[in-house]
């Protein structure tokens, strides 16, 4: 039935004069238990669907959207997007892909998903509560959820294109921190999430949240400020390293000449051991699907090989800029026209276990968490180490307190040392813990 | 925008029709955005996104639970609402603290517009005339040749609700709000600086370009930017300094509005068991308004809350006493008190939590070129950008422009920076307070588990705070 809707919107736009037509549809269904201080909270559902209608009048770009998925209301978003279009400037870079074969990606949907229902999400949550309260009973929750969702995305364009797919999502959080006497511990947070049901594994997640917050209690202050190592664990890596990677390939950046990267293809940017993957047909992460936001095939793109920088990412529209081909990283929802940026963010896992990156520590601190800022433009960042512990000589010596630690990431690539076999999958990032030297350290 | 003139009819038959729940609210909103984007002369993005919708929202057992839906036939908001009293009834097996009820609050009944004829008037601008601001904003910004980047961005948000309660609420509202933004970037030898303007109103297009027009804000930005440039550093210190309004509404909003927030305050905010004491100078009486206060337009107009309470006037603080939280009807329930009017949701699929709106503080005697002469050595504040606050009330915020004061004259200009203090003891050390108001706080957005439109402001105010930092 979507189909034959997106169907109608492109021969709609035809018909009224559009050069080039594209209809997306999004419809979800979803589920979803909160969490608030240490009890629940409130339980919620919704049922969504959503077009966007994207036409090019001779270069021209218009965009209209709806969440209504009636033949009357498509007619009328459609003459609407290609009276958008008419006021809108040319740009010869505008187009649309053309059909290509794209294979169905397996292992995004579990039927079971169907019969998981908003009682459900609230047994999860609560079971991820009972589950963090019980591993110890100085921890307290500040907030969590569960999330369950199914959705499906379609789209139809002038070009002959016509894909849906549908995939199943589980996924969930937990944030709080552990109390004792007047000690509060370093607030932490962990998510987890799933395609499949059998897959849900609150438990973990909750383990992981408690073991951190009652390991970061009776911290102490560092007798000095050093310089050293810094281990981060596969979250802390998600809060300081993601970002400014994703922004450095993003082609949109470098066009607009805020990315670090541009002009360095073939060039080492960061240690032999750093291979980055954008890739969203690796079904353990969440972002997992077959086709991008304007239908064309997802692949498996390597970024970074053993330090070098091999490609950008790019969608249709910026690929054309610079003479490329689309490397499948249209995104966004049914409500903008497409942008460009990562699916599943993957760094390939080294050859250490974590205990021997620890080991191997003469003097450094291991980050569970950062707060402050990082520039993703020029990599500098500056903040406070959360969950933060001291090594010394290959040995946890204690839990640290007012820490600050502050650099440029694009330099601590370069010296990165070490890098775990075990590896996270945090939504839709895979990452490793990652050790890096000559770090400063700045005690409170 | 179709099926506008049934949905109030269908949600109250289907809230007469239920028996089990101790609350049931429905809310419908209909709302059309649009967006203009240039960056260095070309269009960077262009749409607009109609949303419409019915939240249904229900206390069963002493739990909440809520459902929306896209689709707002009969049938299907009954599905939703069977859908949102299960979900509670699920919680409530294994939820321990149980809400206790909803505050007694007078119900509204009738239909508003947030601001006097804005809400068709906005529909019928056509999109051709917002590309065009858009585009000669953009330029206009660059008109100063140091200027290498700029960016220009036209928005507007036009909504139509429905709110209506099994407690008697009946409430439609035409709201409209639009926003222009200006970003210019400049750059030389090493050196860049950037400079913003922007406004956003509640109100119709003519009210936008009210106070000035597009170009006059756009050159504004290039302006300022340039002069920027060559502007020195300020040195690290506690001083004398004069915050202009849009610093005021930050302040206010991050620094002291979140922490009145009541479920803030039940979480442990620092100003738990501080109602009736002195928390601020006895020049300052700061409020929080669903309604425009003062001057016209404010960007957090709302006039009726989504519970359906009016939105009015609250003093939270009073020449210098800590008055009141901001309440939704459960925290007031909870705290023995009336709803402020604060419950707010952004999108129909959003449940209303306690939300800010406009956020003030009053006028007071003094003329800004008496405070300026009366300031042997200090600085003037302005242009706030983002910032931090945390529930102690410590802030740091940056600001885009500070100029110097010595010997009770300006005498240069300088370099942004950031402030920081705790937002108490700034407060304790106002001593002069003047007397023309201004909002200046629309065009942000305040996130809080949603987005919300709010807007902050007041008159310039002298005080003291650390000043220093590096500000982009």
């Amino acid at each position: 039935v979507i189909l034959e809707l997106l169907h109608y919107a492109v021969k709609q736009a035809e018909s009224l004069g559009a050069s080039d037509v594209e209809a997306y549809a999004a419809t979800s269904s979803e589920s979803e238990a909160f969490m608030e201080n240490n009890d629940l909270k409130q339980a919620k559902s919704q049922r969504v669907g959503a077009i966007g209608i994207r036409v090019l009048l001779g270069g021209s770009l218009g965009f209209y959207s709806i969440n209504d998925l009636t033949k009357s209301r498509i007619r009328e978003a459609t003459a609407m997007a290609i009276k958008i279009a008419r006021a809108s400037p040319r740009d010869r870079h505008n187009a649309l892909p053309g059909k290509s074969k794209g294979k169905a990606l397996r292992g995004i949907y579990d039927k079971n998903a169907e019969l998981f229902q908003t009682s459900d999400a609230a047994k999860m949550a609560a079971e991820m509560l009972e589950a963090a309260k019980s591993y110890d009973n100085r921890i307290s929750v500040d907030s969590g959820n569960f999330n369950a969702e199914i959705a499906t995305h379609a789209l139809a364009n002038s070009n002959g294109m016509e894909l849906k797919e549908r995939a199943s999502v589980f996924s969930w959080s937990i944030m709080g921190m552990a109390v004792e006497n007047g000690d509060i511990s370093s607030f932490d947070y962990q998510l987890g999430g799933s395609h499949f049901v059998k897959d849900i594994d609150v438990f973990s997640t909750a383990t992981e949240f408690a073991e951190t917050v009652v390991n970061s209690l009776g911290t102490r202050k560092i007798e000095q400020s050093f310089k050293g190592e810094m281990l981060l664990t596969p979250m802390a890596a998600n809060e300081m390293i993601v970002e400014v990677i994703a922004h450095a390939i993003n082609s949109d950046a470098v066009q607009k000449k805020s990315s670090h990267f541009a002009g360095k293809i073939g060039k080492q940017v960061a240690s032999e051991l750093l291979t980055v993957e954008d890739d969203a047909t690796n079904v353990q992460g969440l972002s997992a699907s077959s086709f991008d936001r304007e239908g064309v095939p997802h692949r498996r793109n390597i970024v970074i090989e053993k330090g070098m920088l091999k490609k950008f990412l790019y969608n249709t529209y910026t690929a054309r800029k610079d003479g490329v081909m689309s490397t499948g990283n249209a995104s966004g929802s049914t409500s903008s026209p497409p942008l460009v940026s990562t699916t599943n963010f993957l760094i390939k896992p080294g050859r250490s276990n974590v205990d021997k990156l620890v080991s191997e520590i003469r003097q450094g601190i291991i980050i569970s968490r950062f707060s402050g800022n990082v520039d993703p433009v020029n990599g500098d960042f500056s903040g406070v180490v959360k969950g933060g512990r001291f090594v010394r000589n290959g040995t946890i010596q204690y839990a640290v307190k007012e820490v600050m630690v502050a650099g440029n990431i694009f330099k601590a690539l370069s010296r990165l040392n070490g890098i775990s076999k075990e590896r996270k999958v945090i939504y839709d990032s895979m990452l490793p813990y990652m050790r890096f030297d000559g770090m400063s350290f700045t005690a409170g | 925008m179709h099926t506008d003139i049934y949905v109030a009819d269908s949600l109250r038959s289907m809230i007469s029709s239920s028996k089990s729940a101790t609350y049931i609210e429905g809310r419908y909103q209909s709302r059309v955005t649009s967006e203009v984007n240039f960056i260095n002369g070309e269009l960077e993005r262009i749409r607009v996104v109609e949303t419409s919708g019915c939240g249904i929202r229900v206390l069963v057992d002493g739990c909440w639970g809520f459902s929306s839906t896209s689709n707002v036939s009969d049938a299907a908001l009954k599905e939703s609402l069977h859908e949102a009293t299960s979900a509670a009834h699920v919680l409530s097996q294994s939820k321990k603290t149980k809400v206790k009820g909803l505050a007694q609050s007078k119900m509204v009944t009738g239909s508003f517009k947030t601001a006097q004829n804005s809400y068709n008037n906005l529909l019928d601008i056509e999109i051709d005339q917002k590309v065009q601001v858009a585009r000669e904003g953009e330029k206009a910004a660059r008109s100063n040749r140091e200027v290498k980047t700029a960016s220009c961005v036209y928005r507007d948000m036009v909504d139509h609700k429905v709110i209506v309660n099994s407690d008697g609420a009946n409430v439609e509202i035409y709201d409209s709000k639009p926003e222009f933004n200006i970003t210019a970037i400049a750059k030389k030898g090493g050196q860049s600086a950037t400079a913003h303007e922007g406004v956003c109103v509640t109100g119709g297009w003519d009210d936008l370009f009210k106070k000035r027009s597009h170009l006059e804000c756009a050159i504004a930005a290039s302006e300022r930017v340039a002069k920027l440039l060559d502007a020195r550093h300020v040195s690290g210190k506690k001083a004398t300094v004069i915050l202009d309004p849009a610093m005021v509404g930050l302040l206010s909003h991050e620094a002291i509005g979140h922490t009145v927030e009541a479920d803030f305050v039940l979480s442990g905010s620092v100003v738990k068991d501080k109602i009736g004491s002195k928390v601020a100078s006895d020049l300052v009486t700061l409020v929080d308004s669903g309604r425009s206060e003062i001057a016209s337009n404010a960007g957090g107009t709302i006039i009726v809350d989504d519970e359906g309470v009016v939105a009015g006037r609250t003093a939270i603080i009073e020449k210098g006493i800590l008055k009141s939280f901001l309440h939704n009807r459960e925290s007031a329930m909870i705290f023995g008190t009336a709803s402020t009017g604060s419950a707010r949701a952004f999108q129909y699929s959003d449940e209303p939590l306690i939300r800010m709106r406009n956020t003030y503080i009053e006028p007071g005697p003094d003329k800004l070129t008496d405070m300026i002469k009366e300031t042997k050595y200090g600085y003037i504040i302005k242009g706030a950008r983002n910032g931090q606050a945390d529930a102690n009330g410590e802030f740091m915020f940056g600001a885009e422009e500070v100029f110097l004061i010595e010997k009770g004259e300006v005498t240069e200009l300088l370099r942004g920076a950031s402030i920081s203090g705790n937002a108490f003891e700034v407060l304790q050390s106002i001593d002069m307070v003047g007397n023309e108001f201004q909002y200046d706080m629309g065009t942000g957005y305040c996130g809080k588990y949603q987005p919300a439109k709010v807007d902050g402001g007041g008159p310039y105010i002298r005080c003291t705070a650390v000043i220093g930092g590096l500000q982009q």
